[in-house]
């Protein structure tokens, strides 16, 4: 019997060392250990074996098995090793990105969504108005004179019903202060069109983001602070931003805003931006009389507009502004 | 309007100002500099030189190969393609390390095989205004070698942008007493001073139209010589690019830049008896001193005499036939005031405008009326001789004053025999309004020193009297931009203010707008941003045969809205869907080699709810296209599927995941749209989804398989963000049937889906369409058959539902479903 054990356990763990893959040393597992295996059929011998002799006989079957066991175990880590390395082997992790669909937001939405971000914080809201718009809110509520060139219907678009295209979001103004009291706070990004032939930098369909702060006693150092402000956030900190005297009919006084910038390899040249002003005191008495109350009468306040499609262009050294309305995606792609 | 350095000198010190800090000076003042150009030579590398040959390049039709006497002690070689000179002619020769006007440097070279030690210049290369076309020929007492700079002068010019409000601002005077204003430089001699003496025009000038012309005077000048004017007269026009014509032209134009008002010149001898200034009679014709012809209507103003004759368009050009000649020994001087708006009228309406019509349709001071009179008289006798008259006066000055002022106000009287009254419209300031405006940065003495340097005084406290050029000063605000504006905003502290604000409607659709657009982009859409205005043809947008097009009415015709005068017929009505942008970018696109053609914009369409005679609304939209492959060709995709229309209802789902999105299909069909439905979230109209036509997509060049939806951003923005509660897990597990029906082709899957739901089976909990089998060849399944597969889910929530009662349930509803559907077979 002792020598019985010796030798099925000699042969199993050559048994075991010779199994070359997995499967092999489950095959050799069930060979030694399974119902029908070498070891257990030594292990029935036990029965015949005489009673003064199991304990001897016994720890010697024991060993075996564990023995038997701690090989197959080590034998498994070996393949299981091998098996995994050959597993990963042939992958090739430098191959090309596979294919997922690209996608991205257009460039004006990424900067009217900035502004619009840095805006809210400080305070304003979103405001809209219709686009077909009727003379009152675009011309004359904004003080604008009967004869003045913007009316002319080879500079702005005219509907036969007499109602146009806004020519400016600041439209707006006028649409808001109408129906809320002040204060009011808004900011308002749209589309206004005018009747220009579209070229490297003209488009008669353009993009633009209103501003208008209404209450008692804003002033001219509340205007700085707020641009300034929204600009330096804009465009960097250490932006310099000057404002120089201008003339709109529905702010006085009025500026225009210019931010100093640098082009790489360029000397730094002061940039107009945006147009800004305090309100025109005409514009609340226009808005007091066609509400018939006097809801702004001593008021003061700031409005201020930017078009997008510069800032676009300013931002990304974008040199045809016919780039935005093409939808080329060699162009789109490069703002993912 | 252009400004001369060098003239402007004439009347304000502006000794050691260099030209980028008067630039800066009149930024700062509110008046644009678009552009600064040098004006002459300052090397002395730019010589006097003899040309002594001059040889023809052989091959070239134009360049000669020259030899130049510099005064170098030898001879230079330059080659130069100018055609007006000659052997022995002195020109200008710049010589290499020169750097001319705009930074052109002169080097040696090669042209054509020959070299070249230097440029010979036209007077344009040296930055002074040209005299010749080609060389600057020089006259000959000039020494070889002498630099040029020894006999030119260097000037600036500045091309600045006069704001609309500013028309006192456009001339030199005008501009030198602004400067002055702002800086407290020391004014000069005013050359308005002075006035002619003046008599009552009587008889001799009729204003039938005293509203638009209320002022009109002339002076009559005899014995006139015309002639070319003197250099400094020609130099100061040549500078701010004007061609000198003769004396008595050039010295009205000369006044206009020197004071801002425009005069007109008459040859006396063409006007009949007295002068008429009246309105135009219908269809009167009308000849320009440019030989152009007008027709002219009742509201334009003219100057006529006895003849009735049209002499010139008021305020805009004089006519052919009564303009100054050489011929000319008597003139008629005109100077007047006419009506801004009038003036602007004519001149558009007739595209016709002129240096005058610019000034008086901007508003020209009554008050320079007589200035620009008594400086053009004194000029035409110094330059031209005669004889002046006093100056005819007819009419007065309009009133600039509001009628409750008018007895206070202070009143400024011009002219020896017929006067001419303007009154000073006086402005109240509160200096609180300041204060306000300002958060009280500007010391009250500072600013009342800033509107006394600009020309206004206080005539009583509070009261301050507007100098009469300032046509633009009527009210307190107009003071304090004067004063904000000069002391510089910025020497006002910044201050930074932030009130609380409630979010609005349009905060929370600016949010949903940004968060779709984002989630689209994700998912491999590039956002696009079309033109509103379209194409009317295109404008018929797959839509009008969808029941809930948008905003939710098929479009009838008259719906789209026309701009009465489009640009182009390509951009001629506004857009009613968002479509026709949305294919051209594809289009575009696939030109480009696309093949994954996904996009989407969110923006506004718009239509008039009643063929034209409703309201026109505005309706922001969601439009998604998607043709061409599903996703990119590649090395490890070599066959990327073709987009088909489930991938866009995916999409769909995918922007409102909590809700049923149901497609249902249009009943008529049209021809934009080779396949159209409605889009239903919840059972409610949501918006549209089309299969663009295929004739249209062979039209644009598109693959055969175009895809489109439309949605109603503000309906989208109510579901999705429609708040809600999370549902229970289910505690009991659910049992899965498959079955297999065999149905006509024709048999839709909402038709099926419609069918089990009207089964009512209780325990059903969801229904999944599992697979669709077609076999077109006919050999496993006729042609005109599809198998479809459908998993069924049944769940009890109470219990463990049986395997029996699964099956019950299952049966039950299999056999709803045969009475439903038509033709059905199960597999």
């Amino acid at each position: 019997m002792k020598e019985q054990i010796a030798r099925v356990q000699a042969e199993a763990l050559e048994q075991i060392a010779a199994a070359g893959c997995i499967k092999e040393l489950e095959n050799a597992r069930v060979a030694i250990l399974g119902k029908k295996g070498s070891l257990t059929q030594v292990q029935q011998g036990m029965k015949d074996v005489p009673k003064e002799d199991k304990p001897a006989v016994g720890a010697l079957l024991n060993a075996a098995r564990s023995a038997i066991s701690a090989a197959l175990e080590t034998r498994m880590q070996e393949l299981q090793k091998q098996a995994d390395a050959a597993a990963v082997a042939g992958v090739d992790m430098t191959l090309p990105g596979g294919s997922l669909p690209a996608g991205g937001l257009h460039p004006i939405s990424i900067v009217r969504e900035e502004a619009v971000r840095i805006l809210r914080r400080m305070g304003f809201t979103l405001a809209d108005g219709p686009e077909i718009e009727d003379e009152w809110h675009c011309f004359d509520a904004l003080n604008t004179p009967p004869d003045h060139p913007a009316r002319n219907e080879k500079d702005t678009f005219y509907f036969d019903s007499g109602k146009l295209l806004r020519t400016q979001t600041s439209t707006v103004q006028a649409r808001v202060m109408e129906r809320q009291a002040p204060p009011v706070r808004i900011i308002c990004p749209g589309s206004a069109f005018r009747r220009d032939a579209i070229d490297a930098t003209h488009l008669s369909a353009f993009n633009q983001i209103e501003g208008l702060y209404v209450d008692h006693e804003v002033s001219v150092g509340d205007l700085k602070g707020t641009l300034e402000y929204f600009l330096k956030a804009l465009f960097g900190d250490d932006t310099a931003v000057r404002f120089r005297p201008h003339f709109f009919p529905f702010t006085e006084p009025s500026f225009e805003i210019d931010v100093l910038l640098q082009a790489t390899g360029q000397e730094p040249r002061w940039i107009e931006i945006a147009g800004c002003g305090m309100v025109n005191p005409a514009v609340f008495e226009n808005i007091d009389r066609e509400t018939g109350k006097s809801l702004y009468a001593g008021c003061t306040g700031f409005a201020f507009g930017i078009g997008l499609e510069r800032l676009a262009m300013i931002r990304w050294g974008i040199r045809d502004i016919r780039l935005l309305i093409e939808n080329d995606v060699r162009f789109l792609a490069q703002f993912q | 309007m252009n400004i001369s350095k060098n003239w402007l000198a004439s009347y304000i010190d502006l000794d050691g100002l260099d030209p980028a800090e008067m630039a800066d000076m009149l930024t700062f003042a509110g008046v644009e500099v678009e552009a600064m150009h040098e004006r002459g030579v300052n090397t002395d590398l730019v010589v006097v030189a003899q040309v002594v040959q001059k040889t023809p390049v052989e091959g070239s039709d134009h360049l000669n190969v020259c030899l130049v006497d510099a005064g170098e002690g030898s001879l230079r070689q330059i080659v130069c393609g100018a055609q007006n000179y000659k052997v022995g002619d002195k020109v200008p020769c710049a010589l290499p390390g020169a750097v001319l006007p705009g930074g052109w440097q002169i080097k040696e070279g090669k042209m054509m095989g020959h070299a070249s030690c230097g440029m010979l210049c036209a007077a344009s290369e040296l930055g002074l205004p040209d005299k010749e076309h080609g060389l600057w020929i020089l006259p000959q007492e000039y020494e070889v070698g002498t630099p040029v700079r020894q006999f030119t002068r260097t000037d600036t010019l500045f091309e600045l942008e006069i704001t609309p409000n500013r028309p006192d601002l456009l001339s030199h005077w005008g501009m030198a007493r602004e400067l002055a204003g702002i800086t407290g430089r020391s004014l000069k001699a005013d050359p308005g001073d002075i006035l002619p003496p003046t008599q009552a025009a009587g008889d001799s000038i009729r204003l039938s139209s005293p509203e638009i012309c209320p002022l009109y005077t002339a002076t009559r000048i005899s014995g006139v010589k015309i002639a070319p004017s003197p250099t400094w007269l020609a130099e100061r026009l040549i500078a701010i690019g004007l061609h000198p014509i003769n004396n008595v032209v050039d010295i009205t134009n000369y006044c206009l830049f020197e004071l801002g008002h425009p005069l007109h010149a008459f040859d006396a001898s063409r006007v009949q008896g007295a002068l008429h200034i009246r309105c135009a009679h219908p269809t009167e014709h009308f000849t320009s001193l440019m030989d152009e012809n007008y027709v002219l209507q009742e509201s334009d103003l003219v100057i006529s005499d006895a003849s009735d004759r049209v002499l010139a368009l008021a305020g805009v050009m004089g006519g052919k036939d009564s303009g100054v000649t050489e011929q000319t020994t008597d003139i008629l001087l005109e100077s007047a005031w006419f009506l801004p708006s009038s003036v602007r009228q004519t001149s558009r309406r007739l595209g016709l405008g002129s240096d005058s019509s610019y000034r008086f349709e901007r508003g020209a001071a009554a008050w320079n009326v007589l200035r620009a009179a008594g400086r053009a008289v004194q000029l035409i006798l110094e330059c031209a001789g005669g004889k002046a008259e006093p100056t005819a006066v007819a009419g007065q000055a309009p009133c600039t004053v509001p009628e409750r002022q008018a007895a206070q106000a202070t009143v400024l009287e011009q002219g020896s025999g017929a006067k001419v009254f303007c009154a000073l419209p006086q402005v109240q300031l509160d200096w609180k309004e300041l204060d306000v405006m300002t958060n009280g940065a500007i010391p009250h003495m500072e600013a009342a020193r800033i509107l006394r340097n600009l020309g206004l005084k206080e005539a009583v406290p509070g009261g301050w009297d507007c100098p009469p050029w300032r046509l633009d000063l009527k009210r307190s605000c107009d003071l304090l931009e004067e004063v904000v504006r000069v002391y510089g905003i910025g020497n006002i502290p910044s201050t930074r203010t932030a009130i609380y604000v409630p979010e609005t409607p349009q905060d929370r659709a600016h949010d949903f707008r940004c968060e779709l657009s984002r989630h689209l982009a994700g998912a491999g859409f590039w956002e696009v941003q079309t033109f509103k205005l379209i194409a009317e043809q295109s404008a018929d947008p797959l839509i009008a045969s969808v029941q809930y097009a948008l905003p939710m009415k098929p479009l009838q015709e008259g719906d789209t809205i026309r701009v009465a005068l489009p640009l182009s017929e390509d951009h001629a009505v506004l857009r009613p869907s968002l479509a026709p942008g949305l294919l051209a970018v594809a289009a575009r696109n696939l030109n480009q080699g696309m093949e994954v053609l996904h996009f989407f914009e969110c923006g506004r369409v718009f239509r008039n709810t009643g063929g034209g005679k409703g309201k026109d609304i505005e309706v922001e939209v969601l439009g998604i296209l998607m043709a061409g492959k599903l996703s990119p060709t590649c090395w490890d995709s070599l066959k990327p599927r073709a987009v088909e229309p489930q991938h866009l209802v995916a999409v769909l789902e995918s922007l409102l995941p909590k809700h049923t999105v149901s497609i249902t299909p249009a009943k008529l069909a049209r021809d934009a749209a080779a396949l159209s439905a409605d889009i239903l979230v919840n059972g409610q109209a949501c918006g549209f989804m089309a299969r663009v036509a295929l004739s249209a997509c062979r039209a644009l060049d598109l693959p055969q398989n175009c895809y489109y939806a439309e949605l109603d951003l503000r309906k989208l923005q109510q579901l999705a963000t429609a708040p809600f509660k999370v549902k229970d897990l289910a505690l009991y597990p659910a049992s899965g049937r498959d079955a297999t029906l065999e149905l006509p082709a024709s048999v839709r899957h909402a038709d099926v889906l419609k069918a089990v739901e009207s089964a009512k089976q209780k325990l059903l909990e969801s229904c999944r369409l599992k697979e669709v089998y077609s076999d077109p060849t006919g050999e496993k399944l006729a042609a005109d058959r599809k198998a479809v597969t459908y998993s069924f889910l049944y769940r009890k929530p109470s219990a463990t539902l049986t395997a029996a009662e699964v099956d019950a349930a299952h049966g039950e509803l299999l056999k709803a479903l045969a009475a439903k559907l038509p033709e059905v077979r199960y597999r």
